[in-house]
């Protein structure tokens, strides 16, 4: 027999107790694994390619107002701009499935291969979008999962914007940092709702990355003291400001992981309470035989962190084998494109786990150090 | 106060020296007095039974030779040792090397098998596997158990339960055995393998047992029988 076969067969001897307390841990850490990554999913979107050289411009009182079609002309005008597109909510549900499963925005078709640059799209697609005037194009995740083909038509209910619109899809494009979405065109939208002179908000493209600030100024100011003023920003401002726009998240979800492993803490601190506490007549007998307080330390310690470290490898190794070869997509309705448990998270769930099985051991640690041989052999069994 | 003193005869040196040895216990306000100023020797070699009713001192005094208990006052010495001035890390040290533990309720490890109960002192050793094994082999089979090392402690008998105490007590060789009520939990059959053990480790080994109990019957398997009455020694 060697010392850790000793300590193996110590914390394995009530087999049901083991299962139980490594089952907890591993679905705590899997818990608290699948919260952090929806954290990271949530606060720090996926970054599109291209997406240094994009900025948006939207109305500066709220997103839900809308510009006038007007500005674009003087967007346009404004030295460093490459392009410009309309980029226009539209609300639309899916067979009255009661839920938004892909969003939809109207844009310019020509300028896509200007504004967009991630669509990857081959230019048969791109001429169908550009010629036919219903046509859409439509993200592979959304494609996949409601089964369209090029061709194929769609209707979608607008919760914006009164009545339906029937869509033809000319293009399944991927590559972008969210392959859900639908494009469509705006002179469609314009021609269903009578040409209103309105858009959602300006996409653009500049022609550098010196060129971001000047062009993010002047569009500001070239709007001030109109009826419509201008808030512009490069993309990645926007999408942190969008998710601000769900409330404090952060702090949610830091509540939660904070519960879980207080939690956690709780039990596992218990379970080797218990597991100590039913044994002290024969740690007594083992400080008889000449173990030293150190070596009984290190056997609670080695048990402690053996039962976190099982339940480590159960809960990270679970969540990172399902995130990673699972359909994040499929499991999460669409809500999440990307579910990535990257190496910090691993390595922070795994610290929570070590941290664990020390905090765990050190009351049970403590109580068999101060316990004296005589009292401990009078201990009950 | 204690007005007997069991020392031997000048010139030879004993296994175990006692001199005016204290232990008082505070319960609340009031002190106990566990043993008063008690002076003894034993001598290498020696069957020591001490007998006495409940409360009298017995397992306090035979706690404080083994090492695991400490005096109010007084000295005790074994094998030139002051046992009293060491510290708990040394203590734990020299209980390994010196002493051998008989408990009265066996205390063995249930999980393990009675090989491995008899080998977990040897892990604090510098011995590898196979040393280990063989020493653990020979307490085994001086204990007549030799053919029950596989076996669980739930899966033996409480006289071959006590017998792997013993293989355990004596697998580090040491020079002196404890034991609390060794047969305290036994039938009378099992009792006298147990003792008969014993007897034969201190004929064939020259080892020095202290035994602690209640049962005239089991002290006479010693050398030297002694009292303790309310914490002193009486005749």
């Amino acid at each position: 027999m060697t010392l850790p076969t000793f300590i193996l067969k110590n914390a394995l001897r009530n087999k049901r107790r083991a299962f139980l307390s490594v089952s907890s841990v591993a679905v705590s850490l899997f818990l608290l694994v699948t919260l952090q990554v929806a954290l990271r999913e949530l606060t720090l979107p996926a970054a599109s390619p291209g997406a240094e050289l994009r900025l948006c411009a939207r109305n500066k009182v709220s997103l839900t107002n809308p510009l006038p079609a007007r500005q674009r002309a003087v967007i346009e005008k404004i030295p460093g701009v490459e392009g410009v597109s309309p980029f226009t909510w539209f609300g639309g549900e899916y067979q009255n499935d009661g839920a938004m499963t892909f969003a939809q925005f109207a844009i310019d078709p020509k300028e896509t291969r200007r504004v967009f640059t991630d669509l990857n799209l081959t230019d048969t697609e791109l001429a169908g979008f550009e010629s036919e005037k219903t046509a859409a194009i439509i993200g592979k995740i959304s494609a996949d999962k409601h089964h369209f083909h090029v061709g194929d038509h769609l209707t979608l209910n607008s919760t914006v914007y009164p009545g339906a619109l029937e869509f033809k899809i000319a293009g399944i494009f991927s590559g972008t940092a969210d392959d859900r979405m639908m494009f469509f065109r705006q002179d469609y939208l314009d021609d269903s709702i009578g040409t209103p002179g309105l858009v959602g908000m300006w996409w653009l493209k500049v022609k550098s990355a010196g060129n971001m600030a000047p062009v993010i100024q002047a569009i500001n100011a070239a709007f001030q003291n109109t009826s419509a003023e201008v808030r512009a920003e490069s993309e990645r401002n926007f999408q942190l400001d969008f998710i601000s726009m769900l409330g404090n998240v952060k702090t949610l979800i830091a509540s939660i992981s904070t519960v879980v492993v207080f939690t956690l803490v709780l039990v596992t601190a218990s379970t080797m309470s218990m597991a100590v506490r039913e044994r002290f007549r024969e740690l007594a007998i083992l400080k008889a035989l000449g173990f030293r307080r150190r070596e009984l330390f290190a056997f609670i310690l080695a048990e402690s962190f053996g039962l976190a470290a099982a339940g480590a490898v159960l809960g990270i190794g679970g969540a990172y084998a399902l995130y990673t070869f699972g359909d994040v997509g499929k499991m999460t309705s669409g809500i999440f494109v990307s579910f990535q448990v990257t190496p910090r998270i691993m390595g922070w769930a795994a610290l929570v786990a070590a941290l664990l099985g020390i905090a765990s051991a050190v009351a049970p640690a403590l109580s068999v150090a101060r316990m004296s041989v005589v009292n401990g052999l009078k201990t009950l069994d | 106060m204690s007005d007997i003193n069991l020392t031997v005869s000048p010139g030879a040196e004993p296994m175990v020296k006692i001199r005016a040895l204290t232990k008082l216990y505070s319960q609340g306000d009031i002190q106990v007095t566990a043993l008063d100023r008690i002076t003894l020797d034993i001598a290498a070699g020696e069957f020591l039974s001490l007998m006495g009713p409940s409360g009298s001192g017995k397992s306090t005094l035979l706690h404080i030779i083994a090492g695991v208990d400490r005096p109010t006052r007084g000295e005790c010495l074994v094998q030139g040792v002051d046992v009293t001035k060491l510290d708990e890390s040394q203590l734990a040290d020299w209980r390994n090397h010196n002493v051998g533990f008989i408990f009265q309720s066996f205390n063995l490890i249930p999980v393990l098998t009675a090989a491995e109960n008899v080998e977990l002192p040897l892990l604090l050793t510098r011995l590898n596997r196979a040393q280990r094994r063989r020493q653990v082999e020979t307490a085994l089979e001086v204990v007549g158990l030799a053919d029950r090392a596989r076996h669980l402690p739930r899966q033996m008998s409480g006289g071959q339960e006590q017998r792997v105490a013993i293989a355990r007590a004596l697998v580090t060789d040491p020079a002196l055995i404890v034991a609390d009520e060794p047969t305290g939990n036994l039938d009378s059959h099992s009792a006298q393998e147990v003792l008969g053990a014993l007897q034969a480790l201190r004929r064939d080994a020259g080892k020095t047992i202290i035994m602690v109990t209640h049962d005239p019957k089991a002290a006479a398997f010693g050398t030297r029988q002694i009292h303790l009455e309310k914490g002193e020694l009486s005749a």
